[in-house]
Order: structure tokens, then C-alpha cells, then sequence
């Protein structure tokens, strides 16, 4: 009875772990069809969310695995940036998935690190395999991102190896609620510090990250937030003459 | 003597008065950061770059050195009172300081610490000075096939030191040397890996992965434990700063010792100050007639790793004054800081801005006799500060960061890019990798690229130049010799050994 949970057990976390691998190989292609949605609106430049829905669609099912019978046959022709995506990306990643089905991962830390390392170094492949490779016994500009590369794919599938042979800790425990508010924070302050200015940015910002732990006492963190906010508003524009917006564009116009 | 000229026109430089005074704010910032715990060197000292354009470039280079020395004073303090360590590299002051204060003894604990740190700073202040003008010589003599046989032994170095799995050290150079070519290429000016994003044509800022990854993801991964830590001061008033004559004499040859190890690792690439505190107090624990006096309140516990951490943080600049090379994070943000001057670093720094040079060696002299005082009479003002409460400094850091990082380029996405790598740093401490070397290799990737495509340019393709050249042969026999050596299993056993008894 033990035996058959703790089969079960493992076999859950297994799936989970493999399922997470199979969104990672498809993440760049998400993260573009996401970024899209914005220019539907005017916001950035890029394709429309359709014609990256479509032509990834068809790099996945179709063109990836066209180039690869057509290798086989000997016909090199030169394949699109969103076919490279799949072939160099997404299909080893996949793969990687598939297999850690089968696996008994003995350290979830170690396994995992190493496989995202992987897909990490498979993307900055894809993103090189542009560039011009060696010119005679010159270096072209993609020879280095290449080789480091490579390298990076190797001692990745190599620490996810350690996870598979040797036992270690499991995955840590991640929490939400820090992370997500100073983030937050972050990225508020980069959109508001040029329309909204130091003061009114710094001061919200600082507002939002407080909220990262439930510690936090509303008063004082109010009275020391105006207090940094006032305190920055002097040392960095006027003391240290850094040029930066200090008040909102609509109140200064 | 050329060196007493030169010294003599270090200190004419470093006493002028604004000089003085940015030397008295870096002691001062330096201290405050090494107290606080939560908040790091190397994020300071990011923090700080952008308010350094204003500066005079020598000033600007004292102050940063400043604190980089100043934080390992402050970090001794906060050990041996709090029992936390406020910097990584008095970790292991803490053992047995702390055990003296709760004897009753955090005076001479104190003071031992100041004297120590006070002594390996004018040992490695003369150590810099007498060997800067003949390494300077020998760099000349470097070619490009030696520059990256020195980088690959520095980034070895690092993984050497590095704690935990050599695999994973290793992984995290070669991340950092992938991060170093997002931008434009050095010779063809081909964009690599920016996917047409303006803002990462000039490539990814170091001041900006550097505070992402220590300062954003540090703040992340304290609120996990919850922001209250734990802080039970020493409540008894400190009295009786003085040492007895035993502790003088059980100390000194603990210092003496402390020193000259540390002021060998902080030379070395990839060395730095943690790796000597660490190594000194193992050491003092070898040599001790009687062992198990460790961790029960021994002052060469506290003298050793002091004087050890002081020294590498200062002889650390060896490589970056001679050859333009950092051997660690620290030093790399100080590169950013000299070319922000438009100084480039290397050999010819030496000769083209002597006021540089020895002005910031005569100024670290004067530095730590300001932190002595800075030290001593006004540790109660330091261990008040503690009493300030997490979650009103985390905010606070947060937005001293964005705003230094905004305005190092006046780019807002400098900004939301330094959150991204706050995350991935967090990503990266939750599955045990540590960012350290990852920034190493993200400093040297630039320098090690071009010296390798130049050394295959000039033999004409052929690989063999490396192992042909004998300096650069010499070098990396070396490195293989380090590496083969931690690989050994025996070996990874006893390092893993020190490093989790110095964890305690």
C-alpha cells in the first residue's frame, strides 16, 4: 500500500513537472502571440496576434517537420526564423518533456535547473543562428554565442543528469506574495517615472512594494515613504544634478 | 625610491578636501551598508554608479572604493553584537565573536576586529603600491593569447571557491559569458540576440543584471523568511574597549597570518574577500594547538577572518589597476565606474593618470584610519540603526534602486529589465546557483571574446598559440591543475567541509 502511494506520488509530480516543460517549449511562441495583442491597440511594432498565431501554428505541425524530411532527403533550402524557433526550441524541449515521463527525478532542484538552463541556452541558439558563423579562421559574429552556447546545453543536460542519478532536494518553496508586489513596484515605476515624475512615482511605488509582506503598519509606512520620497526629490535632481522629471507633465503644462 | 615619490603624490591628492570628503562619505556609506543586513556591496555600489557622473573621476573611484573596505569593517560589527552578519564575508566573524560578547568581551572583540582590519589595510595599502609598477611591466609583455588564458584562470578560480557543485559554478560562467553578447557585436557590429529591442543594442548594463540579481532578488528571497528577522541585540552596555595583553599577543600572529592570505586571494582572479574570511578562519582552526576552542569565543576566530577580509578587499585592485582585469563583482562595477570617466582600464592607467592611481592607494590608507574612528567610539549610533525594522527598509531599497538604475541611463526599461533579472535571481537562489560567477562571466565574457578572436586572428586560425606561448600555457596548466584538482573527490570532501562548518 505505501509503495503504490508513494508510486502515485511520485508520478503526479512527474506529470506536473513534465507538463511545466511542455508550456516552456512553447513560451517564446506565447509570449509573441501575448506581446501581439498590443498592437492591435498601436502599441509597439510586430505582427498582428492572427499572423503569429498562424505562422507559429504552422512552423509547429507543419514546416518543422517538413525541413526535417527535406534534410533527410539532402534538399537544404533555407527555413523560416519561426521554423528554427521550433526545430532549435521547441521540439528539444518537447522531447525533454516527453522522456521525463519515464524518469525518477531524485532531485527536483537540480533536474529542473538544469533542464530550464538547457532551454535557455537552446534559445540564445535560436537567437544567434542568424548571425554570420566562422569566415575562414576568423570568428563571425555568431561564433562565440554559438559556442558558449552549446556549452551551456551540455552542462545543463548534465546538472539535470545529477538530478536523475543522485538524490537532492526537492523544488523549493516559492512564495507569491514578495515577488509579485515588488515587481509591481518596479515595473510602475518604469512606466510612470517620465509622464508622472520622481515624486509622485517613487512615492506610489514605494506604497505598492510595502504591500509585499502582511508586516507592514499603514502610518509609519506612509510617514516614511513621503519622508524617502521628499529626501530623493532633492539628493538626485538638485544635488547630484541628475536631469529627471519631478511632477506630473499635466500640472508643470 | 619611486614608490616613496609616488606615494607622497597619492597623499597630496587623496588630502585635498573634496577628496577627503567623498573618502569620509564612502567610510561612512561602506560602514552603514556592512551593518544593515539585507542590502550588499555589490547593489550599493550599483546604486551609487549613476551618482558618481557628477563627480571628478578620482573622487568618484575613492568614495566607491570606500565603501567597498568600509562594508567590511561594518560587517564585523553586527556579527559580533547581533550575531548577524551584516556582509558575507564576516560570516564567519560571527562564530566566535559573537560568543565573546555574550562573555561579556564584545569591547575586545570589537577592537581586535578594528586593529586587525586596520593593520592588513596598511599592509595591503603598501602590497598595492610596491607591486603595481612591476605587474604594470609585465602586462605589457601580455598578448592576446595570455589575456584569455589569465581570464579562463580567473573564471576557474571562481569556480574553484565557489561553494556548492562545481557543475553548477560552471554553468553560471557560461550563462553570464551568453549574457555578456546580447548587443552588438565589437567587430562586425552585427546585432546579436536583441531582437530589434533599441535598448539592448548597446547590450545588457552590468549595473543593471548586478542590482537585479543581488539587490531585487535578495530583497525578494528575505521577505519569504518574513520580514521580522530576528534580531536579539547584546543589550549590556559595551564597556571596556580595550584588550588585555594576552588577547593582544594570542591575536597578533592570527592577523599577521590573516593578511598575507588574504592579500594572496584577493590578487587572485575570482578571489575576493568572502572566499578569505572563510579560508583564514579555517586555517586559525588548523593551526590552533587546541582546536575546540573554536566557536567558543576565540579571539584569533575574529582576528583572522577580519584582517583576512580587509586585505583581499583591497589588494583586489592589483588586477584591475595593472591588467584591467576584476577578479570579482565589485571590482567589475568599478570598471563602470572608470569608463563612465572615460578611463579605460589597464596597463596604461598607470602611467596616463597617475593622480588616479595613487591618489585612491593613499586614500585607502587615510580611509581605514577614518574607520577605525568611525568604528570604535560610535558603535552604539551603528547597532541603534538595527533597531530599524525590515519592512520599512525593503520599500526604501526598492526605490533607491530604480531610481539609480533609471537615471544611470535615463531608460525606464533599464528599470523593468533589472526586475526581470531580480527574478531570475530568485529563480536561481531557489535552485542553488549561485550569481556570483554569473557575473563574473558577464564582466570578463566582452574582454575574453575579443583577446580569444584577436589570438586566432594574429596565429591565423590556429588553436595551438595558447599552449604554444609559454606564459599562456603556464596559465592554463594552472587552471587545469585547479580544476582537476576540485574535481578530485577526496578533495570536493574537504571543501565541502569548510564551507559547511563556516555556515554554522
Amino acid at each position: 500500500m505505501a509503495e503504490t502511494m508513494g508510486h502515485s506520488a511520485t508520478a503526479t509530480r512527474n506529470t506536473s513537472v513534465a507538463i511545466g516543460f511542455c508550456l516552456l517549449a512553447i513560451a517564446p511562441q506565447i509570449f509573441e502571440f501575448i506581446w501581439s495583442i498590443g498592437t492591435i491597440f498601436g502599441w509597439g511594432a510586430g505582427r498582428g496576434p492572427a499572423t503569429v498565431l498562424i505562422s507559429h501554428a504552422t512552423a509547429l505541425f507543419g514546416g518543422a517537420p517538413a525541413v526535417l524530411i527535406g534534410a533527410a532527403s539532402g534538399d537544404t533550402k533555407k527555413a523560416s526564423s519561426d521554423v528554427l524557433l521550433a526545430l532549435i526550441y521547441s521540439y528539444p524541449i518537447f522531447a525533454v518533456a516527453i522522456l521525463t515521463f519515464f524518469m525518477t527525478i531524485r532531485s527536483a532542484q537540480d533536474y529542473v535547473g538544469g533542464i530550464v538552463l538547457m532551454a535557455l541556452a537552446l534559445f540564445a541558439l535560436w537567437a544567434s543562428s542568424d548571425l554570420q558563423g566562422m569566415r575562414g579562421f576568423s570568428f563571425g559574429a555568431g561564433t562565440a554565442p554559438r559556442m558558449f552556447g552549446g556549452l551551456l546545453v551540455a552542462l545543463g543536460a548534465g546538472i539535470a543528469l545529477t538530478g536523475l542519478l543522485a538524490d537532492g532536494p526537492a523544488m523549493a518553496h516559492y512564495s507569491w506574495r514578495g515577488p509579485m508586489f515588488v515587481m509591481a513596484s518596479i515595473v510602475f515605476f518604469a512606466l510612470a517615472i517620465r509622464p508622472l515624475g520622481v515624486v509622485v512615482s517613487a512615492f506610489a511605488s514605494f506604497l505598492i512594494a510595502a504591500l509585499g509582506t502582511h508586516e507592514t503598519r499603514w502610518v509609519e509606512t506612509i510617514i516614511v515613504g513621503a519622508c524617502l520620497t521628499a529626501g530623493c526629490a532633492l539628493l538626485f535632481p538638485y544635488v547630484l544634478g541628475l536631469p529627471m522629471p519631478m511632477f506630473p507633465r499635466f500640472l508643470v503644462q | 625610491m619611486d614608490i616613496f615619490a609616488n606615494l607622497a603624490h597619492g597623499f597630496a591628492v587623496a588630502l585635498s578636501p573634496i577628496n577627503l570628503l567623498m573618502c569620509l562619505i564612502g567610510a561612512l556609506v561602506g560602514t552603514l551598508v556592512g551593518v544593515l543586513p539585507g542590502i550588499g556591496t555589490i547593489a550599493t555600489v550599483a546604486m551609487l554608479l549613476p551618482i558618481t557622473f557628477g563627480l571628478p573621476p578620482v573622487g568618484a573611484l575613492i568614495m566607491l572604493a570606500g565603501i567597498y573596505y568600509g562594508a567590511q569593517y561594518g560587517g564585523s560589527t553586527t556579527s559580533i553584537l547581533v550575531n548577524i552578519p551584516g556582509e558575507a564575508t564576516s560570516v564567519v566573524t560571527a562564530i566566535d565573536g559573537h560568543q565573546m560578547a555574550k562573555q561579556g568581551r564584545a569591547g575586545p572583540a570589537l577592537a581586535i576586529a578594528a586593529i586587525g582590519s586596520f593593520f592588513a589595510g596598511c599592509v595591503a595599502t603598501v602590497l598595492i603600491a610596491v607591486l603595481g609598477a612591476p605587474l604594470t611591466k609585465l602586462a605589457l609583455a601580455f598578448g592576446p593569447a595570455e589575456y584569455f588564458s589569465l581570464m579562463v584562470l580567473g573564471l576557474i578560480f571562481a569556480v574553484v571557491l565557489a561553494k556548492g557543485s562545481v557543475l553548477k559554478a560552471i554553468a553560471m560562467i557560461v550563462f553570464g559569458l551568453l549574457l555578456s553578447m546580447v548587443g552588438s557585436d565589437i567587430e562586425t557590429g552585427a546585432s546579436r540576440m536583441a531582437f530589434n529591442i533599441p535598448e539592448l543594442a548597446d547590450g545588457l548594463g552590468f549595473a543593471t543584471v548586478a542590482m537585479g540579481v543581488f539587490g531585487f532578488a535578495e530583497i525578494i528571497r528575505n521577505l519569504d523568511a518574513g520580514a521580522e528577522m530576528n534580531r536579539d541585540l547584546v543589550q549590556q552596555k559595551i564597556t571596556g574597549l580595550m584588550p588585555t595583553k594576552k588577547d593582544l599577543i594570542d591575536s597578533t600572529p592570527a592577523i599577521l597570518r590573516g593578511t598575507v592570505l588574504g592579500s594572496i586571494l584577493g590578487i587572485l582572479p575570482g578571489g575576493g574577500a568572502v572566499i578569505a574570511s572563510f579560508a583564514a578562519y579555517t586555517l586559525e582552526k588548523k593551526l590552533a594547538k587546541n582546536p575546540s576552542r573554536f566557536g567558543r569565543g576565540a579571539i584569533e576566530g575574529v582576528a583572522a577572518p577580519e584582517s583576512a577580509n580587509n586585505a583581499a578587499a583591497q589588494t583586489s585592485f592589483i588586477p584591475l589597476l595593472t591588467l584591467g582585469i576584476p577578479p570579482n563583482a565589485v571590482m567589475a562595477l568599478m570598471v563602470g565606474a572608470m569608463t563612465i570617466h572615460g578611463i579605460v582600464p589597464g596597463p596604461q592607467v598607470m602611467q596616463k593618470q597617475p593622480d588616479l592611481v595613487w591618489g585612491m592607494i593613499a586614500s585607502m590608507w587615510i580611509g581605514n584610519l577614518m574607520l577605525i574612528i568611525i568604528n570604535l567610539p560610535l558603535v552604539g549610533i551603528w547597532v541603534r540603526l538595527l533597531r530599524v525594522p525590515y519592512r520599512l527598509m525593503f520599500p526604501s531599497i526598492v526605490i533607491f534602486c530604480a531610481i539609480g538604475i533609471y537615471s544611470v541611463n535615463n531608460a525606464p526599461v533599464d528599470v523593468i529589465l533589472a526586475g526581470v533579472f531580480g527574478l531570475v535571481g530568485y529563480w536561481l537562489i531557489k535552485h542553488d546557483f549561485e550569481p556570483a560567477p554569473l557575473l563574473l562571466g558577464m564582466v570578463l565574457g566582452p574582454l575574453m571574446e575579443e583577446n580569444l578572436r584577436r589570438a586566432l586572428l594574429i596565429s591565423r586560425g590556429d588553436w595551438s598559440v595558447f599552449l604554444t606561448r609559454p606564459l599562456s600555457a603556464v596559465l592554463l596548466a594552472i587552471a587545469a591543475f585547479l580544476l582537476t584538482l576540485t574535481l578530485l573527490p577526496m578533495l570536493r570532501a574537504k571543501r565541502d567541509e569548510v564551507f559547511t562548518e563556516s555556515e554554522n
